[in-house]
């Protein structure tokens, strides 16, 4: 007459019994039938899927990192820097979760370009998924005005003229200009004014528009499936044909490897590199040296520096913003511009000199000796030629100068690298 | 017939319905419009808090204008919330500039070797006179009057709006 089985039988009853409880009240079928139902397609190109994923990692990782900063941080001029120098110094691992949130600012934003340009490769965009593309072009904005304001936050030296210089951008949009300026700044000037608002941006306004912004973005994947690139469409002979595997567990399983990836890639660039905070802010000091923004701005930098004052009787700044702003607009809109295979020709020449123009801005921004200049603008090219790779068959023409644009790349890479180290 | 008007979308045929439906939609818009004027009145800064000086002693005497031991000219000082320059020239005169480049807003400096004003955020180049010589920079600098008063040789200089 032992208890023993008596209470084991109890128990998986009672689980189920908080289980029911649950699911009358949740509702929990209708999202357990929406996982079972979720399938990811195995083509060349799936692992591109991770990125989206990988971002979504990050950004929740910025939620974190961000909301413990907050707890220290202190938004007025007279405090921001050295309120940020204290929980570097006095408080444990302040210097971590300063380093660890941006960090990962940053290769969010490199995944996010990353994600942006498989998904154009992968056509991701056309009919009925316009919107989702829409959405990520909005995300990807708004984490860049994430990165814009938080820059300034810490208040130093580096961030003060790059906040100057960023809105002072805005002011020459030509009729609203001026107000859009005294928007952002608060004032004329970059003052504490400017702070309280960076701040109130930062940690308010964008996460709302962000949270809002990337439901709908999810929403909206959830609601149309994975695009299939239409060759590996073709390859299969139609949607049905293509091999797939469930989302739970089977893709969230991959998924949660990419997350530790980004995870180690993360932990160990925090670590072995903290983030410097420079020299406090001095708003009538003159402009230090090599003042330079975030390296996902240095292409529109290194592209400004290089503009004449005039340019056909216009200010060359005000030609490059507009010039910059044309182009948001056109990515933004590359889905209603895809109208068939001539538009579509004319769209990848332009991406293709975009990509170009990014690469080569921001390795001659990026570096003062040409050697490594030479090296980052090569393993960058590399790097995107690599990207293509599954969009190309064996055999075909493309692939052959996909072969020869590599060794072109991989040959001047090594040319750098041997500049570099005879020098 | 009237009894059919029994949606608001539907009441084309029905006057007093399709009028109390404008009314309340312009009374909502109305609402919105009263809740966003202060909104928008918020958003615009206050006026600037610093002063609109008219005129300014410099911070520093004529004999100070000099380049310190590590060949740094003295850094710009506070003119009515903008920051303002002091130049000299060759031949002694004393210039004064506001400091805000005319490119993108950066604050520039003297060097005393090349003898000209230079921005470092694009590599703008200026000349002694404030004018645009080089670089990204569309238009001159803003130039400030300077009078010098007191003991020749160490005079306090004062900065004035032209
Ligand atoms: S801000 Fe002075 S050169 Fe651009």
């Amino acid at each position: 007459m032992s208890h023993a089985p008596e209470e084991s039988a109890v128990s998986p009853a009672r689980t189920e019994g908080i289980q029911k409880f649950f699911h009358e009240r949740l509702g929990l079928e209708v999202l357990a039938g929406l996982a079972a139902k979720k399938l990811v397609p195995i083509h060349r190109s799936t692992h591109f899927y991770f990125l989206g994923g990988m971002a979504l990692f990050l950004f929740i990782v910025q939620i974190i990192s961000g909301v413990l900063l907050s707890l220290y941080y202190k938004p007025s001029p007279d405090q921001a820097f050295e309120s940020v120098q204290a929980f570097m110094t006095e408080v444990d691992f302040g210097w971590l979760i300063r380093s660890v949130h941006s960090w990962a600012a940053n290769l969010l934003i490199g995944i996010l370009f990353l994600h942006l340009l498989t998904a154009y490769m992968m056509r991701a965009y056309h009919r009925p998924r316009e919107l989702t593309w829409v959405s990520g072009i909005l995300l990807l904005l708004l984490f860049m005005a994430f990165g814009f304001s938080g820059y300034l936050l810490p208040w130093n030296q580096l961030a003060f003229f790059a906040t100057r210089v960023g809105t002072a951008l805005v002011g020459v949009v030509p009729v609203v200009g001026p107000d859009l300026l005294l928007l952002a700044r608060g004032g004329e000037n970059v003052t504490g004014d400017t702070l309280s608002r960076f701040y109130a941006l930062h940690v308010a306004i964008l996460p709302l528009l962000t949270l809002g912004m990337l439901g709908f973005h999810l929403f909206m994947v959830q609601q149309h499936g994975m695009s299939i690139p239409e060759r590996d469409l073709r390859r299969y002979g139609g949607r049905q044909q293509i091999p797939t595997m469930p989302f739970v567990p089977d893709f969230l399983l991959r998924d949660a490897v990419g997350w530790y990836l980004a995870l180690g890639l993360l932990a160990a660039l925090a670590a072995l590199f903290p983030w410097e905070l420079g020299e406090k802010a001095d708003p009538f000091g003159s402009a230090p040296e090599g003042i330079k923004p975030e390296w996902y701005f240095l292409f529109m930098f290194q592209a400004l520096k290089q503009l004449p004052g005039h340019i056909l009787g216009m200010e060359g700044e005000m030609l490059g913003t507009l010039f910059f702003g044309g182009v948001g607009l056109v990515v933004l809109v590359v889905p209603f511009l895809d109208r068939g295979p001539r538009s579509r020709h004319v769209l990848n020449i332009l991406a293709t000199a975009a990509v170009l123009f990014f690469i080569v801005m921001t390795a001659w921004g990026y570096f003062d000796k040409n050697s490594l200049r030479l090296i980052l603008g090569a393993s960058l090219s590399l790097g995107s030629l690599a990207l293509t790779i599954p969009f190309t068959n064996r055999g075909t023409r493309s692939r052959s100068v996909l072969w020869l644009l590599g060794t072109l790349a991989f040959c001047l890479l090594m040319v750098g690298l041997l500049w570099e180290l005879t020098l | 017939m009237e009894d059919k008007c029994d949606k608001l979308d539907t009441c084309d045929n029905c006057p007093r319905r399709s009028w109390l439906f404008r009314m309340l939609v312009g009374m909502n818009l109305a609402t919105v419009a009263s809740l966003l004027y202060p909104v928008l009145r918020f958003l615009k800064p206050r006026r600037s808090t610093s002063s609109g000086a008219f005129q300014v002693v410099a911070p520093l005497r004529v004999n100070q204008l000099r380049p310190d031991e590590e060949g740094n000219w003295p850094a710009p000082f506070e003119f009515a919330g903008k920051p303002c320059i002091l130049v000299r020239t060759l031949d002694g005169e004393v210039k004064a500039f506001n400091a805000v480049c005319t490119h993108t807003d950066c604050t520039v400096k003297f060097r005393p070797q090349e003898g000209d004003i230079y921005c470092s955020c694009h590599g703008g180049v200026y000349d002694i006179n404030g004018r645009n010589v080089a670089g990204p920079p569309p238009r001159p600098l803003e130039s400030f009057k300077v009078n010098l008063r007191g003991k020749p040789g160490q005079e306090e200089i004062i900065v004035s709006r032209a």
